[in-house]
């Protein structure tokens, strides 16, 4: 049933995920001033994640075939409540390391090095996902219940009809989530650090606070939004080395350019705008979809270059 | 001893050499004005006294109370109680007035200061005290800080530098586009500022308002100090003016 009701609905949804992958791009990208074209890898990392927490599948391919004692059945197999508990914080601890190891000794180098590098280290981490899982699509695993609840199947809801009740799931969860990231930038010292950084981190200093030390937090914060995204992103889609970049990193890219870099309420905005549109031309004209989102951005772009709600200049 | 003392610094921005050699003092309680024509490295004084980088501090040593600060980070300068009011003011737009002033609280918080030597911190400056001293901020308080005008923003900046209790407070073009009423404003602030114990390092380019409100004045002229007096003497001596302010 495809009606409008149904178009908005799956563009919410759709528009959430962007948002949340937003979020972490936009708050490292304003204060660091770090474009971390990994993200999407961070996203792939939480699908996958989520696939072996939630699920017990089959591989055929890969490294892991050879060495796990049943290939049949690699994974925990346990809960998505668990998925949704432990994600966040392992993708906290690697969003962490990344600081440490990969962006920190860029700060003080230039954009290109910065873009080389994490462009790089998205490479690699998803042929590193091939090299261990192999290139197969590994279906999308949203449960059955969820504390209790059936979550699987359709529910029948005024003006909208029959609708994927999981999807009304995803919506739910993603929406308290960038509702809690935002209470954190919103209400909190290190949001207000991270506010204030994102806008001049020089200034923030010559107040006497040290925010290299907010630097850390900012991208493991970033890294577990991201991780959290795909988790529920490899609900709908399936796994596979290829989403990374396709389904994450070049939506969250485009909802900075639209949201305006470095704005938390733009990166929020954006991704729901861009969600719509997405959903409009895939009922549509599937076909089109994605050459669209570029026109649609470039368009967007030649009316509002700073975006939304933008006011750094990216490279100033 | 000097509050503060800058003794002939070098400094770059990237190949080229801005200050050659350049010292001067500041003496505790009085306020010292910084003349030049634009371009001249009175800001890249500032941002050497403050830690900023750029610019490039290659070779001399800026002390403040005795101690070496010619390489420490600019926060660590600015928490030891360098206060700044910056050029183009620099409030945050994206932030509420009391949260521009709440950030200079946040950074006494134990996650900003714990491993850093940063001695025995002052209290901050209560809000209240800073909003008696300045009406429009009170009336203000929950506008965010880009919706004010350029006075208010000024007032905000220089709110948010003394919220540090700082014990050198130094200003970078404080005046720049601000109609002249609001210059009497920001003038009798810092004379307020300074009456109550602040120690002032002011720079500006419209030489006599600075002049008329310092005790001390140096001209800097391609890096290199080339007056040092009392601010009668400069008032008095139209040559020196006409030379190297054009006034």
């Amino acid at each position: 049933m495809v009606d409008i009701a149904g178009i908005l609905l799956t563009g919410l949804q759709q528009g959430a995920i962007f948002a949340l992958l937003g979020l972490g791009l936009t708050i490292i990208l304003g204060t660091m001033e770090f474009l971390n074209l990994a993200h999407g890898a961070l996203y792939l990392i939480g699908a996958y994640m989520g696939l072996f927490i939630v699920r017990e599948v089959s591989v055929q391919e890969g490294l892991l075939a050879g060495i796990a004692a049943d290939p049949a059945a690699v994974g925990l197999g346990s809960s998505f409540l668990v998925a949704l508990i432990l994600t966040p914080i392992l993708m906290f601890v690697i969003g962490v390391a990344m600081e440490r190891f990969v962006a920190r000794p860029l700060y003080d180098r230039t954009e290109v090095e910065q873009l080389l590098l994490t462009f790089g280290l998205a490479l690699i981490i998803e042929e590193l996902a091939r090299e261990f899982v192999g290139s197969q699509p590994f279906s999308s695993y949203a449960p059955d219940k969820l504390l209790g609840f059936t979550v699987s199947g359709q529910a029948d809801v005024p003006l909208v009809g029959l609708y994927p009740r999981w999807r009304f799931v995803v919506i739910g969860l993603t929406f308290l989530l960038i509702g809690l990231s935002y209470l954190i930038i919103e209400r909190t010292d290190f949001g207000l650090i991270v506010k204030a950084g994102t806008r001049d981190s020089e200034m923030v200093r010559m107040l006497g606070i040290d925010i290299t030390r907010s630097y850390a937090l900012v991208f493991g914060v970033g890294a577990a939004l991201a991780g959290l995204a795909g988790l529920v992103g490899g609900t709908i889609i399936d796994v596979a080395p290829g989403i990374g970049t396709n389904n994450a990193l070049v939506p969250a890219f485009l909802t900075v350019v639209i949201g305006g870099a470095g704005s938390v309420v733009g990166a929020i905005a954006g991704g729901i705008i861009l969600g719509m549109v997405a959903a409009v031309f895939q009922f549509q004209a599937p076909q089109w979809s994605q050459i669209v989102l570029f026109g649609f951005v470039a368009v967007f772009l030649l009316v509002r270059p700073g975006g939304l709600f933008g006011s750094v200049e990216v490279g100033e | 001893m000097s509050l503060l003392a800058v003794d002939g610094i070098d400094a770059y921005y990237g190949e080229s050499h801005i200050l050659r050699g350049l010292s001067m003092a500041v003496e505790e309680g009085e306020i010292c004005a910084l003349l030049g024509r634009n371009g001249a490295g009175k800001t890249t004084t500032l941002r050497s006294v403050a830690g900023a980088r750029p610019p490039d501090v290659r070779d001399g040593t800026v002390t403040f109370r005795g101690d070496d600060i010619t390489q420490t980070a600019t926060e660590d300068i600015a928490i030891r109680g360098v206060g700044l009011v910056p050029e183009e003011r620099r409030v945050f737009p994206n932030l509420t007035v009391e949260e521009n002033l709440h950030l200079s609280e946040v950074s006494r918080n134990a996650s900003n200061t714990a491993g850093r030597d940063v001695g025995d911190l002052p209290e901050t400056r209560p809000l209240s005290e800073l909003y008696e001293a300045f009406p429009r901020l009170d009336e203000r308080q929950n506008q965010l800080a880009g919706t004010l005008s350029g006075g208010e923003q000024q007032m905000l900046a220089i709110a948010r530098a003394l919220r540090q209790a700082p014990d050198l407070l130094m200003l970078d073009e404080p005046y720049e586009g601000l109609a002249p009423q609001i210059i009497d404003d920001v003038e009798d602030a810092i004379e307020r500022i300074n009456d109550e114990g602040t120690t002032i390092l002011l720079i500006e380019q419209n030489a006599a308002a600075a002049i008329s409100i310092a005790d001390r004045c140096y001209i800097i002229d391609q890096g290199q100090v080339v007056f040092d007096g009392g601010a009668e003497e400069l008032r008095e001596d139209e040559e020196t003016r006409k030379r190297y302010l054009g006034v």
